[in-house]
């Protein structure tokens, strides 16, 4: 055994690299041979020695070059990217450790404002390894480690708009960024609208990492999403109410209806939100968050509701219904969630809101003003 | 899928509350094994649930004999379950009750826990909150870590932490100083933790925890002194217990101490285990043991019909109702809960199941009025029945081992009757498995018709017998047998009677009235008859586990302890956020702001 391992440490990282490969490949035909797998892990713990280092042992810049180098030319990023839930439990641990630091690495004489050597090729050349990365959340093995992966990527915008953007089916090439068309909608087939299925349809641990990758995807990079969500207005928040608000799953529902609030009220997202709460349709499915029996998912609600009542612009739509339950309304509020005595904000806010809907006219009145629709280029169809 | 989840487990007493939620005791039915289950409640936190997915992801991603082991988690309604490993021999924090532990097993188990803390610390994770509490002992003395409520990754194994969490008596001072730390300070409390075993209890014990938040950084580092403990062993704690980070040696280093390096086998430890057996022996059983019970509010969901639901177009209020998610857990407008109310009030049940084999109604039975109605009427968490606690101390006093689960009450095991509910879906109505007394089957052709009536006392009485005896009679025999051809049958029959308390809780009524009769009239049957209970009635041998089943040992012992309740020392300190409710802050901000824009607007400021 130490003969084994002192003979790996000194090793050329180009060779481990190669190995490495070799018995990628032929795991990948031959799934579950335990000596190819075993071999495998050991290859990959040396990989992650040679990019991390032990606590005794620091790395070496030279050697987690040379690493990086043969990685990119054996493509073995992409192997192991639609590998993963092919590994055993501690070569999966090895290979998101691999693959964050090889995201990561930068040159010491690299000027710190561009985006790391790697993540610039994968956008740029690779960009499948992205989109296998999110496929991982098809297996429950590797749904973990490529979340982990991920969102080491999606610290950068540019991997960001990959995965917004591509559409690419199963064996077709993906999007790279030099081919991306931001104002082009989308068709809903493109790997980031299987989050809401991964986030719906997988168990427990699949869903809540998938949503968290989902979440980081669209609260990271602001303008980016903001121009996204423009263009694909509908459909997004179409799957977003249905699916995710609507989810069975009280997580799902719970952590999607905040997230709804935090997209809303991001000033980087104002014609966004101006959109959303002009629907009567939405303002329907906030108002029956606020009846849900689970006080925390009428809690979230709320944070939603008030947006549609503070809104001064309020469509006749939304009008409509705030007056027809105006008493209800009145009645229901402030008696809504009264054990949160020590929640002064939430008080004053639920006061707020009172005050709002009492000076509320007795018929709708219509004072949209086409000019903000037309510039925001986005749902108008609540106006009625 | 997530109830199909829960049902694979047969839920028992509570073991104790950690950092995040209460911990139950359970079998996995699939495979007869016993496991721990948390149950995190995620409606009454309101922490990010990203937060106690970090604690899910930590966990799933430890694979070591010295830390529990993690095998599932799954949402149960607002629940979370976690399950992991069962050990069987304590807390260190339990172990201590009876008196502190000697040299030689405090070097054991730090031995283990530096493994495990090696282990850790080689994936980049810390556990940051060590302490005899979160040290767990299986039954043969192999010693976990435990509870992962507060442990970080780190994404880069050499970067560090600011974040402020732990225990106050256990912290290191450079977690309390804030100045970033990192795996050292898990050695910290190991030293502290030795010394918490040595002495039964940290130092700084008897002050305030606030002030001890002063003290660690302030005052040197903890000391033991004293002639009668040796120097290896004052050494290893010195070594923990150095201020600084840089200079305390890791996990692995310590490995190679002396007092480490003689360290003895786990198997000592099992004294430490029998002592504290002992222990609760000499101080005889007497505290409650709580049991699992899913509240009514759980499954109460959608009960309420509030006239003052929104009017939204045309279409009428109730039907505008949120569609309640699970069928089973809704309850038609006007159920007729005054069943629920009469049957919860009751004050002896046990009175009821008399009353029931000698008071033989001759009167034709009734049909059930809601077929719903009783499925939610039997599924709110009764508390264990006093007849059942009468046994249990009979049994006590007697000397006898009591059989295990013996007091579950059917509030334990909801997800059977889900399990049973979604068969009697499929069969809407069902031949019951030949039994003696089943002619009264004839009483029971009447139409089933659903009428308005009340049930019937013979409906009600029905369905008691079957949720506080049959029900629970046919899931401990199963949760007692291994062999998979007799659990078969077992659980056919379960589902028989499940299906027959759906369908004519008055004719399963019937059947164990005149079982009841029959039983008493044969001489060698007649003390099954429940008006003359039998603690250690031959006719039910096996409910009674071996004396030497490990399983009954362990039940037993973890009955009278449970840990202390759960700590949030730093809940009160300055500057903690509520974490998860930052964005409601900038929301309202935002709000304000844009209502007075839009105000300014329209008055064309």
């Amino acid at each position: 055994m130490a003969f084994f391992f002192n003979r790996g440490r000194s090793r050329q990282p180009a060779e481990v690299v190669r190995s490495t490969k070799e018995l990628l490949l032929r795991v990948q035909e031959a799934p579950n041979t335990p000596k190819a797998d075993e071999e495998l892990a050991k290859q990959l713990g040396q990989m992650k020695v040679i990019v991390q280092g032990t606590q005794e042992i620091s790395t070496s810049p030279d050697q987690v070059h040379a690493l990086i180098q043969a990685t990119l030319q054996e493509d073995l990023l992409y192997d192991l990217s639609r590998s993963i839930h092919l590994l055993p439990f501690e070569a999966r641990k090895d290979t998101q450790t691999i693959f964050s630091h090889i995201l990561r690495f930068r040159p010491t004489s690299y000027a710190p404002d561009k985006d790391p050597p790697v993540i610039s090729y994968i956008v740029h050349h690779r960009p499948e390894i992205l989109i296998e990365l999110c496929r991982g959340y098809t297996h429950g093995q590797s749904a973990m480690p490529c979340g982990v992966i991920l969102r080491e990527a999606l610290k950068f915008d540019v991997v960001t708009a990959v995965v917004l953007y591509d559409q690419s089916q199963e064996g077709e090439a993906a999007v790279r960024l030099s081919e991306l068309k931001p104002n082009a909608p989308q068709n809903g087939d493109g790997v980031f609208w299987n989050f809401f299925e991964w986030i719906d349809k997988g168990n427990f641990e699949v869903s809540a990492d998938a949503f968290t990758t989902f979440r980081e995807i669209l609260t990271r990079h602001k303008s980016l999403v903001t121009a996204y969500l423009a263009s694909n207005f509908e459909l997004f928040f179409g799957r977003f109410n249905t699916v995710l608000v609507q989810s069975d799953s009280y997580v799902t529902k719970r952590q999607s209806i905040k997230l709804l609030g935090e997209i809303l009220l991001d000033r980087a997202n104002y014609n966004v939100m101006m959109a959303y709460v002009e629907s009567g349709e939405n303002l329907k499915l906030c108002m029956k968050l606020l009846r849900d029996d689970r006080k925390m998912v009428q809690y979230e609600g709320f944070h939603v509701f008030k947006v549609f009542v503070a809104n001064p612009n309020k469509s006749v739509a939304v009008q409509r219904i705030l007056i027809n339950n105006r008493d209800r309304l009145l009645r229901f509020l402030p008696k809504f969630l009264e054990d949160r005595t020590d929640d002064d904000q939430f008080t004053d806010e639920k006061s707020f809101l009172v005050r709002q809907i009492e000076v509320l006219p007795k018929e709708p009145v219509d004072r949209s003003r086409p000019s903000r629709e037309a510039q925001s280029g986005v749902n108008t169809a609540a106006v009625v | 899928m997530a109830d199909d989840m829960a049902s694979r487990y047969q839920m028992m007493e509570e073991l104790g509350s950690g950092s995040f939620g209460v911990v139950y005791k359970a079998i996995d039915k699939a495979n007869g094994e016993i496991v721990a289950i948390k149950h995190i409640d995620l409606e009454s936190s309101e922490d990010d649930i990203a937060e106690i997915q970090q604690e899910i992801s930590v966990l799933a991603t430890c694979a070591s004999a010295f830390v529990t082991q993690y095998k599932a988690s799954f949402l149960k309604g607002h629940k979370l379950w976690i399950v992991m490993e069962y050990l069987g021999g304590g807390s260190c924090l339990d172990l201590l009750k009876p008196g502190v532990f000697n040299e030689a097993h405090v070097s054991i188990v730090c031995q283990q826990l530096l493994q495990g803390l090696d282990y850790l610390h080689t994936e980049g994770k810390i556990h940051r909150d060590v302490k005899a509490a979160n040290v767990l002992l299986s039954n043969t003395g192999k010693v976990k870590l435990a509870d992962f409520g507060v442990a970080a990754q780190l994404v880069n194994i050499k970067s560090q932490r600011n974040t402020f969490v732990g225990t106050p008596f256990w912290m290191a001072p450079e977690v309390i100083q804030q100045a970033g730390y990192d795996f050292k300070a898990d050695i910290w409390s190991l030293g502290i933790t030795a010394i918490e075993m040595i002495n039964g209890e940290p130092p700084h014990a008897s002050t305030h925890p606030m002030k001890v938040l002063f003290l660690i950084p302030k005052n040197p580092a903890p000391r033991l002194e004293g002639p009668e403990y040796s120097s290896t062993f004052k050494d290893f704690i010195a070594q923990c217990l150095t201020k600084d980070p840089e200079r305390r040696p890791s996990a692995k280093e310590l490995l190679k101490h002396k007092f480490i390096r003689n360290a003895g086998k786990t198997e000592a430890l099992q004294e430490l285990i029998q002592r504290k057996q002992e222990w609760d022996g000499g101080r005889g059983l007497t505290k409650d043991v709580k049991y699992y019970a899913e509240t009514l509010t759980t499954l109460n969901r959608g009960a309420i019909e509030d006239e003052d639901d929104w009017v939204f177009d045309t279409v009428k209020a109730p039907t505008m109702r949120t569609p309640s998610k699970n069928p089973s857990m809704w309850v038609p407008a006007g159920t007729d809960w005054t069943t629920l109310d009469e049957e919860e009030s009751d004050p002896d049940p046990a009175q009821l199941m008399e009353d029931m084999h000698i008071s033989p109604s001759p009167q034709p039975p009734q049909p059930p009025k809601h077929q719903a109605n009783s499925t939610v009427r039997r599924t709110p968490g009764y508390e264990r029945s006093p007849s059942i606690r009468r046994a249990n101390t009979k049994r006590r006093s007697s000397g006898v081992k009591q059989p295990l689960g013996l007091d579950l009450s059917f509030g334990n095991s909801p997800s059977t009757v889900r399990h049973f509910r979604r068969v009697s879906d499929r069969v809407s109505s069902t031949e019951v498995p030949p039994q003696k007394g089943s002619s009264v089957f004839d009483e029971n052709t009447s139409p089933k018709v659903v009428s308005g009536d009340s049930p019937s006392k013979e409906a009600q009485l029905g369905r008691r017998a079957y949720a506080k005896a049959i029900g629970h009679s046919c899931q401990e025999v199963l949760s007692t047998t291994g062999d998979g051809e007799k659990r078969d049958a077992i659980s056919r029959l379960a589902e028989a009677w499940s299906d027959l308390e759906m369908v004519d809780p008055e004719g399963l009524y019937h059947i164990v009235r005149i079982m009841n009769e029959k039983f008493s009239a044969d001489h060698r049957l007649s003390n099954l008859v429940p008006s003359s209970p039998q603690p250690d009635s031959p006719g039910r041998p096996r409910l009674v586990l071996a004396q030497n089943n490990p399983h009954l040992k362990s039940h037993r012992r973890r009955q009278s302890t449970t840990e202390p309740p759960p700590q949030s020392p730093l809940s009160n300190l300055p500057g903690q956020q509520v974490p998860g409710m930052e964005h409601t802050k900038q929301l309202s901000d935002v709000l304000y702001q844009r209502w007075a824009d839009g105000l300014r607007n329209r008055w064309g400021f």
